[in-house]
């Protein structure tokens, strides 16, 4: 692979794997202070500009960025991704780069940035100024003297009242609102993270999964000051729960625990709970489950062995301390350690479980869809998931009319870490399906799509994600031979245009408006 | 004619205003909290300063906040974080700030040793603005209840008596080498408090016209620091407040300590505000918490917990039920 002779990225790769397998973070302590990779970058980044100057641009942008981010060095390699419209200010920035010298901002991002530094700079000028139109100004002036009738206008006296007796208005609701639930959790209240200002903070979405499944509809999104720990998140998340439904009674905050789940809500019981002393922003994952410590013993198999834990994974691997944003579960990051086989045989049952049921569910509405006339017929095609990390895998691609289905082919029985999923896309939250590139025998192309929109089927995402205004967009890309691939998006096309959903609607929106800026911008410079 | 109406308006109260609980502090942060649920509804910015005091305009629509090199008053009734109003040309620490009753003009107190008049009709050709210059930092200024005299209480220990239709003043000094903490005056305006360095209160009764302080009461209220002083609304109790980690609460009839509010956690009692029947008081303390207190059966009835840092000023706007 051509990004083993990348001194850099092999480098963050030693030094991660060392963090990430080191289960007493000493590692961590002890390399904190000497991230060679970074000194590198910044070698690299000198570099780059020296062979830019001698037009050699292409090869040494795509080294340099290797080092950066090893999520997007397989995209880099394609060329074709530069014109991928995700992207476009990657071009425009390169100059912006160059001149500042600073690399600080890829740390800000998920590996692929949305604006450029100039930009985001006259964005914030733009908005500081905005606010400070709204404020009105008053400045001291040295007062001139009054006039005796300014005087008695502004200096009137005012005969003082005795005061009555008042019935306050703050007695009354106090005699209404007796004792408050929420009040056993209120030394947490302080970790919320809404409008700190100047600390970071980190949001959650918490599965009260101890709770009657009545109660389990939504996560409870929270928001707490990064520096809190697991055991203050739980404190916080009884405290917000507690004050949006005071009807529910919650236990003790250390009869809790909070364990890594999925976007549906479902708790990986495979896995030992969050680490309560560990403060929240070590961890990368943004859907947890709250669970009754008491109860969550009964439903694991097996005694829980320990296992080097993901968010120390994510954490070494994850150069972007914001990537949690993008929605990631543990799923979406490779396992470098081969688990306990029990386990790892827990969670594949468990998952294969859910994906039969969704399935059986599936097949009456694909019977449905397959009466309806030409295109949008339920269609397999066997393909190769493309994969960062990992090797590329043999999967079953099913396109229908309402949804997208990725199987894999091959199940591998004993490499937990090579473990593949399932995965199930409405079709109204694929916004996007595009060839990348096309090679003497294979063709490439992706199919982009938000995890917001997949209300129907919330499935985890083994896609890498890319910031796209507001909307997180993720992808899969597939490769198959030149004509499948040209089938199959033609078809996805065609279905994507007949739906015309919102998902869609909103992503070729920002994209126009991604154009038009990125040419207003040209003109203004060429003008 | 010009000047006919203020900032704060005609004295109508405003949308969701009813009753309001401000509290700033350390952190840069204001918070609007729900009475009596104790729930933080919203988080105000109050960037580069601590907040040194916070009083809500008469009319119940905005709180204004004094701090270093800052005053700024924000809307209550939206959701906006940021300031509406700015007011520049400031420098030191801002310690007190407070209005006229019916919000024709604000007053301040800072570290620059004056007290000032603002008048925050921007822009106008006349603008009825006044300063009061004193030799020392100004630690207090309170208004009296007839809006024609400020106390002015300064770091010397001297409290000025401004006059403000004749910008004449008179000087009181209560004890010497003992920096004036803060001043109050009771709502019907016939007592007079102020409290020291030293943790001593000293308490004038207010007579004829214009009203002359004539000593009452001396008090050694607490062993340290005393940081506020405020009169119950029926006039009945006044609370001191200090860095002894207590806030007392004394009856006006006899100068007799009703209650001594403390708390395991509390460190410095830093302000202080009664409900608008005297039966509740607010603190506001270094523990970043704010409480709650019947003051009838000397019980905690509330906390006020998502401060990060010490609650250093707090306003309480309570309404006739």
């Amino acid at each position: 692979m051509a990004t083993y002779d990348n001194k850099i990225w092999l480098l963050k790769n030693i030094r991660d794997a060392f963090i990430a397998t080191d289960d007493t973070g000493l590692c961590e302590i002890v390399m904190a202070g000497e991230d060679f990779s970074k000194i590198f970058q910044n070698k690299a980044v000198e570099d780059r500009k020296r062979i830019k100057e001698g037009r050699y641009k292409q090869t040494s942008v795509n080294k340099g960025k290797e080092g950066m981010g090893d999520i997007s060095e397989d995209d880099d390699d394609r060329e074709i991704v530069t014109q991928f419209d995700p992207y476009p200010d990657m071009e425009d920035s390169e100059d912006d780069d160059l001149m500042c010298g600073s690399y600080v901002r890829y740390d800000d991002f998920g590996g692929h940035r949305q604006r450029s530094n100039t930009a985001q700079r006259l964005d914030k000028k733009e908005q500081a100024l905005k606010k400070a139109a709204k404020i009105k100004v008053i400045k001291w002036e040295d007062p001139a003297p009054l006039t005796s009738e300014q005087i008695s206008e502004m200096f009137a006296k005012v005969e003082v009242k005795k005061a009555e007796k008042q019935k306050s208005l703050l007695t009354e609701q106090l005699e209404n609102c007796p004792d408050l639930p929420h009040r056993q959790y209120l030394e947490y209240a302080k970790f919320d993270g809404t409008a700190q200002l100047g600390l970071p903070t980190k949001s959650f979405k918490i599965f009260m999964t101890m709770l009657p499944e009545k109660h389990q509809n939504y996560p409870l999104v929270v928001c707490v000051i990064a520096n809190a720990k697991i055991k203050d998140l739980i404190g916080f998340t009884c405290y917000k729960y507690s004050i949006e439904h005071p009807e529910v009674t919650l236990g003790c905050v250390h009869n809790y625990g909070l364990c890594i789940a999925e976007e549906d809500g479902e708790v990986d019981i495979g896995f030992p709970c969050l680490d309560a002393n560990e403060p929240c922003s070590k961890f990368g994952f943004t859907c947890l489950g709250l669970v009754d410590l008491n109860n969550k013993n009964a439903l694991t198999h097996g005694p829980i062995h320990s296992i080097p834990d993901d968010g120390m994974l994510y954490k070494g691997l994850d150069i972007f301390p914001k990537a949690s944003d993008s929605g990631h579960s543990h799923h979406t990051q490779p396992r470098l350690n081969t688990g306990d086989s029990t386990t790892s045989e827990t969670v594949k049952i468990a998952i294969k479980a859910v994906s039969n049921e969704k399935k059986a569910g599936d097949t009456d509405l694909d019977k449905l869809h397959s009466h309806m006339t030409e295109p949008p017929q339920y269609k397999m095609y066997r393909v190769n998931l493309l994969r960062k990390v990992r090797t590329n895998i043999p999967v079953q691609l099913v396109i229908s009319f309402d949804k997208i289905e990725v199987e894999p082919l091959i199940p591998h029985k004993h490499a937990f870490w090579s473990k593949s999923k399932y995965f199930l896309h409405s079709i109204d939250s694929i916004a996007w399906c595009q060839m990348l590139e096309a090679k003497a025998s294979k063709t490439t192309f992706r199919v982009l799509y938000s995890p917001l929109h997949n209300t129907n089927y919330d499935h985890i995402n083994l896609g890498a994600s890319i910031f796209h205004s507001n909307a997180t967009y993720k992808y899969h890309d597939f490769e198959c031979d030149h004509e499948t691939a040209k089938e199959i998006v033609d078809k996805i096309n065609i279905i994507l245009d007949r739906r015309n959903s919102p998902c869609r609607r909103d992503y070729k929106i920002a994209k126009e408006k991604k154009l038009q800026t990125r040419r207003s911008f040209h003109t203004k410079h060429l003008s | 004619m010009r000047m006919k109406t203020g900032m704060a308006g005609d004295g109508s109260t405003g949308g969701g205003s009813q009753v309001a609980l401000v509290t700033g502090g350390y952190d840069h942060t204001i918070k609007l909290w729900q009475a009596h649920s104790g729930v933080c509804l919203r988080t105000m910015q109050h960037p580069d300063s601590q907040v040194n005091a916070l009083e809500i305009t008469p009319n119940g629509q905005m709180v204004a906040a004094c701090g270093y090199q800052h005053i700024r008053m924000y809307d209550l009734a939206s959701a906006n974080p940021d300031p509406v109003m700015n007011f520049e040309g400031v420098t030191k620490n801002v310690t007190r700030v407070g209005f006229q009753q019916d919000g024709k003009w604000m007053y301040t107190g800072g570290e620059d040793c004056t007290a000032k008049i603002w008048d925050p009709r921007a822009g106008r050709q006349l603008q009825c603005q006044g300063i009061f210059q004193v030799p020392a930092p100004v630690n207090a200024v309170v208004l009296h209840p007839d809006q024609t005299q400020i106390m002015v209480g300064d770091q010397s220990g001297i409290i000025h008596m401004w006059d403000l239709r004749t910008d004449q003043n008179e000087q009181l000094i209560p004890e010497a080498e003992a920096s004036i903490q803060d001043i109050a005056i009771d709502p019907e305006g016939k007592l007079m408090a102020a409290v020291n360095n030293k943790g001593n209160c000293y308490i004038w009764s207010l007579c004829g016209e214009p009203p002359r302080p004539v000593p009452r009461k001396h008090i050694q209220a607490h062993k340290k620091y005393a940081l506020r002083c405020k009169f119950s609304l029926d006039s009945t109790m006044l609370v001191t407040t200090s860095g002894d980690c207590s806030a007392k609460v004394w009856r006006t009839s006899d100068w007799s300590l009703l209650r001594e509010l403390r708390h395991d956690s509390q460190r410095w009692v830093w302000d202080a505000a009664f409900s608008v029947d005297s039966r509740y008081l607010f603190t506001g303390s270094s523990d970043s918490y704010a409480r709650l207190w019947d003051v009838e059966k000397g019980t905690l009835e509330r906390e006020y917990c998502g401060h990060q840092k010490p609650i250093t000023a707090l306003a309480f706007r309570d309404q006739a039920a």
